[in-house]
């Protein structure tokens, strides 16, 4: 019945000993010491087993490029949305196309050799270096301006319950996949347990200092001093709960529908919370980077809201010519579509707290999936559909390339964010640089 | 009492700074130095008692007390001119030692602290007791050991990749893990040896409290399951690249067992292969459970601490706590500070969260219970009744309870609020306080506080209510079947931890050059040899007194037994080995304290002659006067270590304690730094000899340290000293709090009950508990 964590992520997650400290660095005096710089944050969204490609990409690249089949729903982001064509996960080495497609997706590097055997190819262990997102976080970590409480928010939808290659995709460091957390009360605690707990203590205070008045008065005179003692320690706790509650920089707990189960047919809620619980954090300035991973890849959900009763791996096995199939896919990833298109609609109508625009101008989404197509198991052509003015991409476009390996699109996030790295993942496919023409 | 002792000298093999010399108080009962001294105390009692009273309590010819605020320089002036009353005044020579010494001994402010009578004081709960009763709050009071159970694990081996029940090949006790299988299947039954699978389950119990680290080695799949929690605590199921060893470090409260469970899997995860398998031949195949002990090394966990039943899970603490007062001997709850505090606030909201998001196991109640309400709040009531150790009344129910319940704006809610407000409230946190009167609730919370550092059972609450707890016999009854608890052999067993000064585990390190073979397992295994001595002796059927001290018996495994120079396979576990026939003899001779007693390469009879003195006899003594640093013994190679150690204590200022230390230490001259039997050092034979002045004022003279460990054992000062010692750790109060005949009573039970350590505890919890005043009366 413990706690199942170590002792000292309890402590760090809990805030312990400080139960009632405010959020020290989101106190806006403490981070405009430095130069004012806009807040960029980066969120990656995970989709599994690939797309219908004829119902994914645009036609046409440039800047006038039509939204069709999945991607209707961004329609209303048009001129924030950047459509990368003809990247490819080139990794080879251990491991299936699912387990290298997202062991491999975020760390562009290989898998190590293990235990983990997938339906085809050798079997595999964890990937071999850190993933993207966890790079950019450790780099906006380190200075003072960008520091923020989490760093980064792993969150999840459904993701199964247990560790291994196909439901990992961020990574701290070779061997170190990072769990997402697929419960949204738990990513709740996580953020706001503190807040929570300082709301519980505060409301026993006055029952606790009656409390300690009766127990005096039962109490010999020489053994007062040490129940005044302890009565003064109480107020004090008083004093730091009522000053901490007064730098808090107050935004609102918010509330969140109770007593969502973790269930498949529940998926449209979790996804919902989930995102909703991510901008909050945004709001708070908890964490500058953030990821949300659908399933794990080969995900196997069932799409009952659409009316699609096939699980989404078995039907991503259909062949081209299996027209009830991939209309099933196109819709499958329209609904996708349409959680990063809620996304950015709940950016968008959020202001920077400073007031310098919304959200979603200083946010880049990057919406991605394990393969390029399920069929086949591709690693060509990776969906990498970008969202939003966080990197300082020139959006509003569709682009192409030619098999480009999708370690130069990684470097290129990194500069986005001002961490300029000369190489990331496996050095091989970083010879020519950053992706061209992200900038005009 | 109340002398602040802090050692000042160390014994750990970095540092060097040691300072050696020991002094006994100024006023102390040693021969003067020079013949001329005048003596101030003999000068009051000759000349100033008669009037004002043997202790200046006011006598005959003054009534009030000589206290007050004078310097010794005024009192000096004020004896020459003043005292006593008539024309002969107080010869000047005398004046100043006769003030000096009724300064220090009774008039300064200091010196009428030192003399208020003890009394029994206002106590928190000590860490140990907040953590345990906590545990106890949250996870039910269910054993803390399993029942019926055997020393391993409940092991079962199965030949097919996962655990699949019709393929399991063999069901057995493992007593430890530790296998290595080659390219082979496991040796007792038949298995592919490419595919199989084994599932160990039962229990490990935790000794001390504090961080532990779980290690398993496999190169194969491994998850490693621990306190009933459902994900794992070490998850090795995904194996990649070359890790083969997987960590994962957890806080427990010693003294408990924990449920575990280790799964193996030799064989791919993900999709069946066993058809592609079969064309390779088998790989190797190796498992191994591991543990590091807080400040100890890793090893495989040894049998001692597995058992094949799985035990219920238990909640525990995790908030770190600031140390207890230990400043006069034992750990007490004296103070409160802006720490504590803190860490009481976060240990309340830690167990608070946990309880409000497990009801259906922690209270019992299902969320979907028609009435969950009601039950919850049944189960609040009882929490606080069970937290306060007394029934309570309707306006503290109506206030830690209806109130919680009436504001929350969910049950969850407001069972947080109940479990936060009661952990706060000074009717938990303070051991005389949850009692409202002195009565069978009283009793309750006095023997289990004293005997498990912890809550009373509801074995124990249910006498209390039903007046069953009323007479001495009824409470001994009670004391007599908690004796038989686990908890009590553990409180027993931190006690003598303490009491000879280990309990925080000193860093055992030695000269590599003079010990080549001592390393840091040998450290590992001397503590272990000696926790298996305190278990055999102490803890035996007899628990006598009189053994724990004398027994010749050692405990050695096959890697000690060789440096010891005992015929044992270097694999052997630890077992009972005749060790230098006749030359052990008890406690003082044990390897490991004899080693802990030691420098790097030398014995030290001066440190074992103070743990002598302070802790088995129980005398005060002050630090030295300042510090020194010993004579290295290159500097005499040709002096045996009790030459030197005498050479280098001889001046006067030194003798005065060293004249009762050296003589004590230097009866285990026969050890070396290692605790190894020798006959000679520096090439001359060695001198096992020694003497001590006892209170009495006879001297008694010692062969060698079998003779000294028969006279601890035996002696009055000894068995006193035991008695006290153990009185002050059980209840956390002055015995002299409890009347001065608490003391001799108890020393004389013990003597009546053949020295049984078990009914001497269960005598010390039954007097405190029937004689006390609680605090607030």
């Amino acid at each position: 019945m413990s706690t199942g964590k170590s002792r000292r992520e309890f402590i760090r997650d809990m805030g312990l000993g400080a139960a009632m400290l405010p959020f020290v660095s989101n106190l806006p005096g403490v981070l405009d010491l430095q130069k004012p710089t806009r807040k960029q944050r980066l969120i990656i969204l995970f989709s599994p087993d690939g797309i219908v490609p004829t119902t994914f990409w645009p036609d046409s690249v440039g800047p006038y490029f039509d939204l069709k089949g999945s991607l209707k729903p961004l329609e209303a982001f048009k001129k924030q949305t950047l459509i990368l064509n003809g990247v490819s996960d080139r990794i080879r080495g251990d491991g299936d196309g699912h387990m290298r497609g997202i062991g491999c997706l975020l760390t562009g590097t290989e898998l190590f050799p293990g235990n983990v055997q997938g339906g085809s190819d050798t079997p595999a262990g964890w990937s071999s270096g850190i993933s993207i997102d966890q790079e950019i976080k450790n780099f906006l970590q380190k200075s003072l301006g960008t520091r923020t409480r989490f760093g980064s928010l792993e969150f999840g939808v459904m993701v199964p319950d247990h560790a291994d290659t196909w439901t990992r995709m961020c990574y701290a460091g070779p061997n170190k996949p990072i769990a997402p957390i697929d419960d949204p009360y738990q990513m709740f605690g996580k953020l706001y347990g503190q807040l929570k707990d300082q709301e519980s203590l505060k409301s026993i205070l006055d029952d606790l200092k009656d409390d300690l008045a009766k127990v005096r008065s039962q109490i010999g005179t020489e053994d007062r001093k040490l129940l005044d003692e302890h009565t003064a320690l109480v107020r004090d706790m008083e004093k730091d709960i009522l000053s901490a509650r007064t730098t808090d920089i107050g935004h609102a707990v918010p509330v969140i529908e109770p007593g969502v189960r973790r269930d498949n047919d529940n998926i449209p809620k979790i996804s919902k919370l989930q995102i909703d619980l991510m901008v909050s954090s945004f709001v708070a300035d908890s964490a500058r980077v953030a990821t949300l991973q659908y399933t794990n890849s080969v995900g196997q959900a069932r799409f009952t809201w659409l009316g699609i009763k096939e699980g989404q791996h078995d039907l991503s096995h259909e062949p081209d010519s299996n027209k009830d199939a991939q209309e099933k896919l196109t819709r499958i990833n329209e609904w996708y579509c349409q959680q990063l298109a809620y996304l950015a609609q709940r950016l968008k109508e959020t202001k920077e707290p400073d007031g310098s625009g919304s959200l979603l101008d200083n946010t880049l989404i990057v919406w991605t999936n394990e393969l390029g197509q399920g069929n086949s198991h591709t690693l060509d052509n990776i969906p990498f559909v970008l969202v939003g003015g966080g990197a300082g991409f020139d959006m509003g476009r569709s682009l192409k390339f030619s098999n480009a390996p999708h370690n130069r699109l990684l470097m290129s996030i990194a500069h986005g964010f001002g961490h300029r790295i000369e190489k990331f993942g496996n050095p091989n496919f970083c010879g020519d640089g950053l992706l061209t023409g992200l900038k005009l | 009492m109340k002398l602040s002792i802090r050692p000042i000298w160390s014994l750990t093999g970095s540092s060097f700074a040691f300072t050696i010399a020991l002094c006994l108080p100024a006023s102390a009962q040693q021969k003067p130095n020079r013949a001329v001294a005048i003596d101030g105390s003999t000068v009051f009692k000759q000349k100033c008692a008669s009037c004002h009273g043997d202790k200046a309590q006011g006598g005959p010819g003054y009534q009030k007390p000589l206290v007050g605020t004078r310097t010794i320089a005024e009192l000096s002036s004020f004896i020459k001119q003043s005292m006593p009353p008539g024309p002969k005044k107080c010869p000047p020579s005398e004046a100043e030692p006769v003030a000096t010494f009724l300064y220090d001994t009774y008039y300064s402010a200091i010196a009428q602290e030192k003399n208020r009578p003890a009394r029994v004081t206002l106590a928190r709960l000590t860490v140990k007791q907040f953590r345990n009763a906590v545990a106890d709050l949250i996870g039910g009071f269910h054993p803390i050991v399993p029942l019926d159970a055997k020393n391993g694990l409940r092991a079962e081996y199965y030949k097919s990749r996962g655990f699949n029940f019709k393929e399991r090949v063999i069901e057995r006790t493992d007593s430890s893990i530790n296998f290595n299988f080659g390219s082979n299947g496991p040796t007792e039954g038949t298995y592919d040896p490419r595919f199989f699978s084994i599932l160990w389950q039962g229990s490990v119990m935790a000794p001390d409290t504090g961080e532990y680290e779980f290690v398993v080695k496999s190169e194969h799949a491994i998850q490693f399951f621990f306190n009933g929690e459902a994900k794992p605590l070490i998850d090795g199921m995904t194996r990649s690249g070359n890790q083969t060893e997987y960590r994962s470090t957890i806080f427990l409260l010693g003294g408990r067992a924990y449920p575990i469970r280790l799964d193996f899997h030799k064989a791919n995860q993900g999709v069946d292969d066993t058809e592609k398998q079969k064309a390779k031949p088998a790989g190797p195949a190796s498992v191994a459970l591991l543990w590091r002990r807080p400040k100890l090394a890793v090893e495989p966990i040894p049998n001692r601490f597995l058992f094949n039943r799985t035990i219920r899970p238990t909640y525990v603490c995790q908030t770190p706590f600031p140390p207890d007062d230990r400043s006069i001997g034992y750990e007490r709850g004296s103070d409160v500070s802006k720490e504590w505090d803190e860490a009481t606030t976060s240990a309340a909201i830690e167990a608070a969260n946990f309880a409000a998001s497990r009801l259906p196991t922690v209270a019992g109640v299902p969320d979907n219970d028609g009435q969950r309400a009601d039950k919850l709040k049944a189960y609040c009531r009882q929490f606080v009744q069970r937290a306060f150790r007394c029934p309570i009344d309707s306006a503290l129910e109506r206030t830690f309870v209806a109130k919680q319940f009436e504001n929350a704006h969910s049950l969850e809610g407001a069972v947080k609020r109940v479990i936060l407000f009661t952990l706060k409230s000074p009717r938990f946190l303070y051991r005389e306080i949850g009692t409202s009167k002195k009565d069978a609730f009283f009793a309750a919370s006095q023997l289990s506080f004293s005997l498990w550092d912890s809550l009373p059972d509801p074995e124990l609450m249910k006498a209390a209510e039903s007046g069953a707890l009323v007479t001495k016999e009824q409470i001994t009854q009670q004391a007599d079947r908690m004796i038989e608890n686990p908890r009590s052999w553990s409180k027993l067993q931190s006690f003598l931890m303490a009491w000879m000064k280990v309990d925080e585990v000193p860093d055992i390190v030695k000269s590599s050059k003079t010990f080549p073979d001592f390393d840091t397992s040998t450290a590992n295994d001397l503590r272990s040899s000696f926790e298996i001595y305190l278990e055999s002796t102490a803890w035996s059927k007899s628990s006598d007194f009189k053994e724990l001290m004398t027994s010749p018996t050692v405990y050695l495994n096959g890697r000690l037994a060789k440096l010891y120079g005992v015929p044992l396979p270097s694999d052997a576990p630890f077992q009972s080995v005749p060790l230098d026939q006749d030359k052990r003899s008890g406690l003082i001779t044990q390897p490991y304290i004899l080693s802990k007693y030691a420098y790097l390469e030398t014995s030290s009879p001066i440190h074992r002659g103070v743990i002598i003195v302070r802790s088995l006899l129980g005398r005060t003594l002050q630090p030295p006067p300042s510090a020194f640093a010993p004579t290295p013994p290159s500097l005499h190679p040709e002096w045996t270590t009790r030459e030197r150690i005498s050479n280098q204590t001889k001046p006067d200022a030194c003798n005065s304690c060293h004249g009762m230390i050296n003589p004590l230490g230097f009866t285990l001259e026969g050890f070396d730094a290692i605790g190894r039997w020798r006959k000679s050092e520096s090439g001359k034979p060695i001198d096992t000899t020694g003497n001590y002045l006892a209170r009495s004022g006879k001297l008694a003279k010692f062969a060698n340290s079998a003779e000294l460990a028969r006279y601890i054992a035996e002696s009055d000062e000894g068995q006193y000293a035991f008695v006290e010692k153990l009185f002050q750790h059980l209840v956390k109060q002055p015995v002299l709090a409890y009347g001065p005949r608490m003391l001799p009573n108890l020393a004389q039970s013990f003597a009546d009950n053949r020295y049984s350590i078990r009914k001497l505890m269960a005598e010390i919890a039954v007097s405190s508990a029937k004689s006390q005043q609680p605090a607030n009366r």
